[in-house]
């Protein structure tokens, strides 16, 4: 168990910068993910800290040791693969029993270990399969029991769940949640599934073109996105743009926009709202409440054009003045709206109004 | 892979290949175009006045045209049906189909002149049915056997153009005919139109390895005693090459020739080489074949293979005969000839030779191989497709050309006469046999390299194991198939091989099998018997080579024949 230090870190393949001087730090024993769409450098950015690429510039420390040039086999990293690349010239038990036998460990202890290990990820029956004869998820588990055997300084996963169908995706994800915090590991967990980030992380970093966006708790990253990209990739929003009208004592913001006047709260408490500012609102479509009536501020009038039932939730979509479309989203409905019906009325509580300086 | 290892490992192999390859062919064109240091056009010249000479080269010309074109039409229905239909026995006969490439195409001569000669078994049959009149027989194999040549190289060569055939339909996207079918195609239509053109580049890699080897293969016109072709007369030109500068002359032209008709075939051919983007599955394209059409495909291949190996079932016939003369089969059969043949003072010496000789070189193209293999696909230094270019080089140079540079480079007084020490041809045979050979285990090598995955190397990394120990725990382990696959082919052509053995094994003691073949043949008394025998013998060890490989392996037969 170990934290880990990015500082600085900058690498180039040919002419696209992959990434670009990002600085991070982890704690020990922390679940960490690194979240984003895919071609945002999550994945390069594992792989150097398992040591298969080498930063332009920049370093790499575990705990207060510099990995940067340390080659891949002398760093006790264990990395799951999106393909699991388990060996299928392997047994189960000769998988997992690899990364020991690297280590020279005498042979009874490390058929022990296996044991042990197989049992943890619960495989203990299939131990002398071969991995053509194993399901995705008996597969997902191996390469889990064969990543965590080593002990590792960290564990990297590196997409772990993509493979899976989605029922075994929820069933695993709380899996490694547990094995995690039960082995104390630093993990780090690249995934473009912000559920799977949402649900176990203990934080999370954005990336976006190479960049850290943001990093923070799941619930900070959801309802306080510092930009627009953050805000769009995380759940689905609505974004309204408008102007600073008023800014308040108490960190409220007042912001006209075409569909009326919002109250919300500042995206960045660093940010010093002046009037007049050009600024974006993001409200996700589940803040609204469907009303009755309308509201002066905080509330949206609107023609219902689309209506979408998906037993929990049901979806609208208001179209606004100005051809836009706005996304309402309200839970465990009793009384659907349908299309055509001449007004539509939701409000927004402040709090769920983030406002994003542009 | 680290760039520095990656450049070290590019650097020695484009070394050995300027030593190995580029320096003999360079020697040999240097002599036929240097004349006491000056540049002369006077022996190429000398050539083209000389009728002797140009007959050859029209032979030669002719013979490689005809055996391909008869490779084509045995090859060419072959591979459609295995690509459209799935009947009795495919995988069995789909194997089979491949053994004649590694049969010894001129032992099988010895074979078919028994057979189809003038006074052959063929002609002997057809006398006792009436329909031949022996003492006029009808002489199947042409004047000076130029058929009988063609013949045989065609039956030693189909399987080359069946491989590069069938690889070229299976890559096609079988859309690709389903939209021309769905727009109104009729079959043949479909054929002309549609993937003919399609397979078009596959067709022409397979056809021009065949011209290339058929225009200069020296064993099978050396069987038959076909003296009126280049390649015997360069053969027949070393007795006197010390002063000769003909033999030379002769090599650069056989050699212009080639790349010429390489480069010329690649610019009207190789241009579209069409990229399929997706590709729909394969079982829709592949269909059982009814139990009619099914039995009509087996027996076609059952025919085709039989007729391939019908040469040497000649020479079996002819290593068990007492006498076979003037008769339809031989009057009756003897072991004797093996005896006789494992007691000749050529024979056991000759086939140690030849193991030795080729199981080195195999070692050679192993480390090689794998080398290149690596750097090609898992680094990313930008000479690699350079490297992947010159190591298929070898392909497309006849062995006689390569052959003559060795002998060239070899000499007395030249730099490299230290791998000759007193006549033992020993290392310059393992760098000839290696070089010649090489492609095919850079190809397979490159193939299990591309089909493991990178993952399963990092992963060994990630979990403690060094690059080297990556290597022998997991990814030799994961391409040992191709790695055996293309070993086995270099090592069944290297035993086999004719132009480097025949010029370079110059003293009794070291020749190689093909060579010990080709001087009992030409011996008086039982020569023909014993050479037959050695032939046997010969195949026989292929045999079990190949057999024990694929026990070994587990695999059937014919996976290792897929490179």
């Amino acid at each position: 168990m170990v934290s880990i230090t990015i500082d600085n870190v900058s690498k180039r393949f040919g002419k696209t910068l992959a990434l670009d001087n990002i600085s991070l730090h982890i704690e020990a024993g922390e679940l960490f993910f690194l979240l984003g769409s895919s071609g945002c450098g999550k994945t390069t950015l594992l792989r150097h800290i398992a040591g298969f690429y080498a930063p332009d510039k920049g370093k790499i420390l575990f705990g207060k040791d510099d990995v940067t040039n340390t080659p891949p086999h002398k760093r006790n990293t264990a990395m799951m693969f999106q393909s699991y690349a388990l060996w299928p010239h392997m047994s189960v038990a000769k998988n997992v029993a690899f990364g020991l036998e690297e280590q020279r460990m005498q042979k009874q202890e490390i058929r022990n270990n296996v044991s042990e290990a197989l049992h943890t990820v619960k495989m203990a029956e299939c131990s002398e399969r071969k991995i053509n004869e194993l399901s995705g998820g008996q597969q997902q588990r191996v390469a889990l029991a064969r990543a965590l055997i080593v002990r590792p300084r960290c564990l990297l996963l590196d997409e772990p769940l993509s493979n899976l169908d989605a029922k075994l995706r929820l069933e695993m994800r709380s899996e490694i949640r547990r094995i995690c915090k039960e082995f104390g590991l630093t993990a780090i967990y690249v995934t473009h599934d912000q559920k799977e980030a949402l649900s176990i992380a203990d934080r999370i970093a954005v990336l976006d073109s190479g960049t850290v966006s943001q990093v923070g708790t799941p619930q900070e990253i959801y309802r306080s996105p510092r930009s627009k990209s953050v805000a769009g990739f995380i759940g689905e929003t609505n974004f309204v743009p408008g102007t600073v009208k008023a800014s308040n004592a108490d960190g409220r913001v007042e912001v006209t926009t075409r569909h009326g006047s919002f109250i919300g709260r500042k995206a960045s408490p660093a940010w010093e709202p002046v009037i007049a500012d050009s600024v974006t609102l993001s409200i996700r479509p589940e803040a609204f409440t469907v009303s009755e009536s309308n509201s002066e501020t905080n509330s949206i009038t609107g023609k219902l054009a689309s209506l979408t039932y998906l037993g929990e939730i049901a979806q609208y979509g208001i179209a606004m003045e100005g051809d836009t479309l706005l996304q309402v989203a309200e839970l465990n409905p009793s009384i659907l709206h349908h299309p055509g019906e001449v007004e539509f009325h939701a409000s927004v509580d402040p709090d769920d109004v983030v406002i994003i300086n542009n | 892979m680290s760039k520095p290892i990656a450049y070290i490992v590019f650097i020695a192999t484009a070394a050995f290949f300027a030593l190995f390859f580029i320096w003999p062919i360079a020697t040999t064109v240097e002599e036929a175009f240097i004349d006491d240091g000056q540049f002369t056009l006077d022996f190429v010249a000398h050539i083209f006045a000389d009728p002797l000479y140009i007959e050859g080269l029209s032979n030669a010309f002719l013979i490689a045209t005809f055996s391909t074109l008869t490779a084509l039409l045995i090859a060419m229905p072959m591979a459609l049906i295995a690509d459209r239909y799935i009947f009795p026995g495919k995988t069995l006969l789909g194997s089979l189909v491949l053994v004649p490439l590694i049969l010894p195409p001129f032992v099988g001569a010895i074979g078919i002149k028994q057979i189809l000669g003038q006074e052959g078994a063929l002609n002997i049959l057809l006398s006792k049915t009436g329909l031949v009149d022996m003492s006029a027989p009808p002489d199947w194999l042409g004047e000076g056997r130029f058929w009988g040549v063609v013949i045989m190289n065609a039956l030693h060569l189909y399987p080359i153009l069946y491989l590069n055939i069938t690889a070229a339909l299976a890559n096609l996207d079988p859309a690709m005919e389903e939209s021309a079918q769905n727009l109104g195609a009729t079959p043949w239509c479909r054929f002309r139109r549609i993937t003919l053109p399609l397979a078009m580049p596959g067709i022409f890699a397979g056809a021009t390895i065949v011209f290339i080897w058929s225009f200069t293969e020296l064993g099978v016109p050396l069987m038959f005693d076909y003296q009126r072709v280049t390649s015997v007369q360069i053969f027949n030109g070393i007795k006197d090459i010390g002063g000769n500068p003909m033999p030379y002359a002769l090599v650069a032209v056989m050699l212009g020739f080639s790349v010429i008709l390489y480069i010329a075939g690649k610019h009207f051919f190789g241009r579209n080489n069409f990229t399929m983007t997706g590709r729909a599955a394969i079982s829709t394209k592949q269909r059982k074949a009814s139990p009619l059409v099914g039995m009509l495909c087996s027996g076609f291949f059952a025919c085709i293979i039989s007729l391939a190996i019908f040469p040497h079932i000649g020479v079996i016939l002819m290593s068990l005969a007492t006498d076979w003369y003037h008769s339809v089969l031989p009057q009756s059969l003897t072991l004797q000839h093996y005896s006789d043949a494992l007691g000749h003072e050529l024979t056991v010496p000759s086939i140690a030779n030849s193991l030795k000789y080729s199981s080195i070189s195999t070692l050679l193209d192993l480390v090689l191989g794998i080398a290149i293999a690596y750097v090609i696909v898992r680094s990313r230094i930008p000479g690699r497709n350079i490297l992947d270019a010159i190591s298929m080089l070898p392909l497309a140079v006849p062995g006689l050309v390569l052959a003559f540079g060795y002998l060239a480079m070899t000499r007395e007084g030249q730099p490299f006469h230290f791998l000759l020490p007193e006549g033992n041809p020993t290392l310059i045979l393992v760098i000839a046999y290696a070089v010649r050979r090489l492609p095919y285990v850079v190809r397979s090598a490159v193939a299990g390299f591309q089909q493991t995955s990178v993952d399963l190397e990092e992963a060994a990394q990630n979990l403690g194991a060094t690059p080297l120990r990556t290597l022998k725990r997991v990814t030799i382990p994961l391409i040992t198939a191709n790695l055996i696959a293309g070993g086995l082919l270099a090592f069944a052509f290297a035993m086999l091989e004719v132009s480097d053995s025949l010029i370079l094994a110059q003293q009794q003691p070291h020749y190689p099998i093909t060579k010990a073949i080709y001087t009992l043949f030409g011996a008086l008394g039982n020569g023909h018997f014993l050479a037959s025998a050695l032939g046997v013998w010969s195949m026989i060890f292929l045999a079990i080579t190949i057999i024990g490989a694929s026990i070994a392996l587990g695999k059937k037969l014919g996976a290792l024949f897929r490179v």
